[in-house]
Formats: C-alpha cells, structure tokens, sequence
C-alpha cells in the first residue's frame, strides 16, 4: 500500500519575536491509501501546522513531506480541505458553492454537476441545491464543505476540526455521517480534533500529540470493527481505549491527574 | 392568541413623515407663527406647485452636478480600492495621503475649485466627487479585504489564479461593503454639489436657496429644502433598489424582509 501522505522527521521552527519557537520536533507518520487517521492534541501542539504542511502553505525546516509519493514543493491542489467553519461563499447557491471546484480547474461542468448533485444527495441534501447558504443550518452547512471537499475526487481530504463549531448532538450525527461517507468513498483522511471520542470512533489510527514542541506521544490502532455506530462508544474496547489517551496525555502533562 | 393588526413595515417611515407634517401644520396655526420664520407645510406645498417651472429647472442643474460627480466618484473609488487592496505596499504609500487629504474640509476648498475651473458645472462635480469619493475607498478597501483566511486557503488549495480569485472570492465578498459606502456618499454627493452652488452659480438648488434667502422669501427656502430632501431620499432609494438586485443574498436585507413579511 502506497502512502497518500507521509512525513519523515518533520520539524518546524517560527522565527518569533521574542526568538525561533519549535512548533513541530521529530513528527514521523504516514496515511496509507484509504486509511482514516485522527490527529488527537490540545490547542498549541502544531495540529494546524500539520495542516499546512500537508497543503503546501508552509514547508518543513527539516525532513519531508510527501503526497503520493512526490515531495511538496508548492500549494497543493490535489486534495480536499473542510475547515472548521465552513467557508461557504454566501453569494452562491448550495449547488454553485460545490461546483466551485470543477469551475476553476476547468473540468467538464456537465459532469461535475451530476457529480455534485449526486453527492448532495449522499449527504441528505437533496432538495437544498438551490438555497443561499444562509437558508441552512451549520449542520447542513458544514455538509456542503465537506462536499465541496470531495466533488473533484482528491486523493486525500485534510478536515480541521470540522465539527468543532457544532453543538454537541448536530455534531454526533455528522460524526455518523462522516463515517458512513468515508467508508462509501473510501477517501484517505487527516482528521485534525481535539475531541478524544470523536478521534477515536472515526479512525483506523490516532495520532495523539503533545504540545511544545509539537511531538507524536503514540500513534494508537483502533481494532474497533466496522461500520461503527453510536452504541460503539458503549463498548468495552472503545472505554478502553479512551481512557488509554486520556492516560497518554496525563503522563505528558496535558490533562491534570485527579 | 389574537393576531394584533399591523402597519405594514415598508410604510413606518412614510407614517413618521406624516405625523411630522401634520404636527408641523397643525403648530404653525395654532402657534400662529408668521410665515417669514417658518412656513406651513401648505404654504411650502402651494409654492411648490406655484413655481415648479423654475423649481424643476434648477433642479434638473443640481441633480446633473450630483449624478456626474457621484457616478465619477463610483467609477474612481472601486477600482482605486482593489487596486490597493491587492498590492500592500502601495496601500502604505497611499492611505496616508487619502486621509490626509480627506481632513481637508470641502467647503475650504470650494472657492479654490471656483477660480481654477470656472463659474460653470467642473467645480460644482468635482466637489461632489471629492466628498463622495473617501467613503466609498475606505468601505471598498475595507470589503476587499474581507476574506477570512480559511477563504485565501481553499481558493490556493484550487490553484486559483491572481485573476480567478479576484472575480470569483474578492468582489462578491467585497459587494456589500462596497454598497455600504456607496450608499453614504450619495447622500454626500447632494452636499457637494450644494456647497459648490453655494460658492459661485447661476443656477441649481443652492443658487435658488441663496437668492430666496436674500429675499427673506423663507417659503422658497423651505421649498427648496424639501426639493433637496426628496432628491436625496430618491438616490438613496436608487442605489438600495440596485443593491437589493444585485446582491440578493446579502444579510442586512434578510433582516429587513424578515422584520417586514
């Protein structure tokens, strides 16, 4: 299996004011193709840094970084990016804001289209083609990035908290969805959170980070069976392993022992 | 529950107007007050009628000054502002001289614009233009640059060109900004061009103000005055009937419809 992204001994130096700051040290891991991987950190731990190295905003002061194989060297546009808000364009309707994508690369707009209604529809959206983003809920919003995300087949789709402008039950269904999409298209995903449960029920593997510098304290295999459903966060394996990364971050200081 | 009658929301402002008119009517009469110090809206209405020939002539003059200095303005100030939103060095260079020069006040100047270009309409549009111009930059500059970062970040990770992201993320963006500002200047433009009559002309609303201010013919000033109202409201209402076209997404309208139905 060929890695959609890998690192290999990444590290980030800012040059700040007040002197260079580490914001990554050592990171090493690479997302297989198709394979759902969670970033796990507090706030301060270069998650967002992550995201733009493997966009090709920003460039490691050490080691490297690949996407299929070929080193970045500039801005990607080989893949699909769902932020935390959902940057939708106000002025467009639902279906415009999709078809966002296959305008400016030039693609087939006929076809990307039927495309995009196709993937309006798999997120439940039918209906809504022709409604100004405002007319939606954040849920729904957030549905159409994440369609906007997909619409031109990227090989690897980069979600930034994605649902962490959400409020909690909206957000456990799109959790759901998520993983109901990801096992239909099979995507390869860096799922960027800072919500331990939400890293856990989406992923094959957690990346659980460390703040300053930014390091890999674990990368944890979830051997959870598929599909996973809500009940899944009842198991036994599931507690387990929550309370394996809330340990984690214990021992590095993260979350205070009680 | 009981569904209380309403006034329609798009009539409130015509039924504030009213009342004034009337208590306006109403204390003049009773108040007695002489029609030298402040005239009924009858009498104002009567004159109006009585002298719409020459009304409607110097109106036609004022509303020219102000549409060509407004338009001119409008013309000027967008491009100017995307100019700069897109090169930040220039900006640095530029704002600077744009609000030093706005300090300027624009009656100061009006004389000067008067023994440069003359008696006829070149001074009293330039002041137009001049007074509108500022806020139509500051608010254009300001919705250029209204991208929030996440937008500049998906638009590279499409590979938009420089051109690409100015048509299709910078302007729709900036629009309603844009309308903020151009909104403001035109009432702004009606001033200029009256300041500018002020100074020096032969005809226009401001020329016809001074000499029935001369005269102590205050009915013909409030006429006037009124005159000068109603073409302002009616550009305002212009430019939000565009705007309203134009930009049928845009938010503040969703309140005003949704305050309104």
């Amino acid at each position: 299996m060929s890695a959609a992204l890998s690192l290999s001994s990444v590290g980030k130096i800012y040059q700040a004011k007040s002197g260079p700051v580490q914001a990554l040290d050592g990171i090493d891991f690479s997302i297989g193709e198709g394979e759902f991987l969670s970033i796990l950190g507090p706030s301060g731990c270069g998650k967002s840094t992550l995201l733009s190295l493997a966009s090709g905003l920003e460039f490691p002061t050490s080691g490297n970084v690949a996407l299929s194989g070929k080193p970045i060297t500039h801005a990607v546009t080989d893949i699909g990016i769902v932020f935390q808000t959902d940057v939708l364009l106000e002025w467009r309707r639902v279906l415009d804001n999709v078809m966002i994508q296959p305008q400016i690369r030039g693609l087939d707009m006929k076809l990307y289209e039927q495309k995009a209604r196709d993937l309006l529809a798999l997120v439940g959206l039918t209906g809504f083609e022709d409604k100004y983003p405002h007319e939606l809920s954040g849920g729904m919003r957030q549905r159409v990035s994440i369609c906007r995300a997909l619409i031109h087949d990227p090989p690897l789709l980069l979600m930034d908290e994605p649902f962490g402008a959400l409020d909690a039950l909206t957000r456990e269904q799109m959790v759901m969805e998520l993983h109901l999409l990801w096992l239909r298209t099979r995507k390869s995903v860096m799922f960027v959170t800072h919500d331990i449960q939400e890293a856990i029920l989406l992923a094959q593997r957690v990346l659980v980070m460390t703040p300053r510098p930014g390091r890999i304290a674990e990368i944890v295999e979830v051997d959870l069976p598929f599909p996973r459903k809500p009940e899944t966060m009842e198991t036994r394996r599931f507690v387990e392993l929550v309370a394996h990364v809330r340990h984690l971050f214990e021992r590095h200081g993260v979350l205070k022992k009680y | 529950m009981k569904t209380r009658w309403r006034i329609p929301g798009s009539l409130d402002g015509l039924l504030v107007g009213a009342i004034i008119v009337v208590l306006w009517e109403v204390g003049v009469r009773v108040g007695n007050v002489p029609n030298y110090l402040l005239p009924p809206p009858s009498a104002i209405a009567q004159r109006m009628v009585q002298d719409i020939g020459s009304i409607l002539y110097h109106t036609a003059a004022t509303t020219l000054e102000v549409m060509i200095g407004f338009a001119l303005a409008i013309i000027v100030s967008i491009p100017l502002a995307a100019a700069l939103a897109q090169m930040r060095t220039v900006e640095r260079m530029l704002y600077p001289v744009l609000v030093a020069s706005q300090t300027i006040p624009k009656v100061a100047i009006a004389p000067l614009l008067v023994v440069w270009f003359g008696f006829g309409l070149a001074p009293k549009v330039l002041i137009a233009f001049l007074i509108c111009f500022f806020p139509i930059v500051v608010d254009s500059l300001i919705g250029f640059r209204s991208a929030p970062k996440e937008v500049s970040w998906l638009a590279r990770s499409m590979g938009t060109t420089r051109w690409q992201n100015f048509i299709n993320f910078q302007i729709p963006a900036a629009l309603p900004h844009i309308f903020a500002g151009v909104k403001v200047a035109s009432t702004l433009a009606i001033v200029g061009a009256i300041v500018g009559e002020f100074v020096a002309a032969d005809r226009g609303l401001g020329y016809q103000l001074i000499v029935a201010n001369g005269a102590l013919d205050v009915t013909l000033s409030f006429t006037v005055l009124v005159v000068l109202s109603l073409l302002g409201v009616l550009l305002y209402a212009l430019v939000d009937m565009v705007e309203r076209w134009a930009l049928p997404w845009h938010v503040s309208q969703r309140a005003i419809e949704g305050d309104g139905r």
